[in-house]
């Protein structure tokens, strides 16, 4: 049966797929946990979303929905904008 | 009433009087104008994330109040006036807002957030008797 199992999925329509990517299935945050809420003034939630450059996380990596990386990037904006946050990291300080 | 949410940078190295002056003015500012204050939050002295006007350091305060969209106007021209302030930032919560609800929402939580403490205090209490135990 497992043998069958295997044809089977050699011969359907994944046939020529030979390049096999690593799949992880990616879930919102935000979707996930109701009770974490989007706020700029949170910046334990922004930094979780920012590289060390200070960059916000690109949705592919972060794996959050649109509607939540697009408040999200309004969130970290505005705590750019008032300080909280860095545009960018200098190097010389 | 559309109902807003400022917050503001003070220069770190006035005296604390002046810096309640500040704080007290600008809330009288929104009351002169027909404005409601529902909350006034001093996040004391942070540090920036990048340098404004040659300061590492800023006294953060943050102001939540309801009125007119002219009123912001009035608020940035008076923060734009005062040298001492570092940056601000206003930004609008609701369209639609009744001030009066919104005060009581917040004396409501900030009811729960004593009787929370309280609790917490108690709980832990008990888990330091059954580590005892």
């Amino acid at each position: 049966m497992a043998y069958n199992k295997k044809y089977n999925r050699g011969d359907s329509t994944n046939r020529g797929r030979f390049k096999r990517t690593f799949h992880r299935r990616k879930v919102c945050k935000f979707c996930a946990d109701s009770s974490l809420a989007i706020d700029y003034k949170d910046l334990r939630v922004l930094k979780y979303f920012t590289t060390e450059r200070g960059k916000i996380t690109p949705r592919r990596i972060s794996g959050n929905c649109a509607k939540h990386q697009r408040q999200l990037t309004v969130a970290i904006k505005r705590a750019r904008n008032i300080a909280l946050l860095p545009y960018t990291t200098s190097i010389v300080r | 009433m559309k109902h807003y949410e400022t917050v503001y940078i003070i220069n770190p190295n006035l005296a604390d009087e002046a810096v309640a002056d500040i704080v007290a003015r600008f809330s009288a500012l929104i009351e002169k104008s027909s404005g409601v204050v529902t909350k006034v939050d001093e996040w004391g002295k942070r540090d920036l994330a990048y340098d404004i006007k040659k300061f590492n350091k800023g006294y953060y305060v943050l102001m939540q109040f309801c009125g007119d969209p002219g009123i912001t106007v009035e608020l940035q021209r008076q923060f734009g006036l005062d040298d001492s302030i570092l940056k601000s930032q206003t930004i609008l919560l609701s369209d639609h807002a009744d001030p009066e609800a919104l005060k009581a929402e917040a004396q409501a939580a900030k009811a729960k957030e004593t009787v929370e403490e309280t609790e917490t205090e108690t709980t832990s209490e008990d888990e330091g008797k059954d580590g005892v135990q």
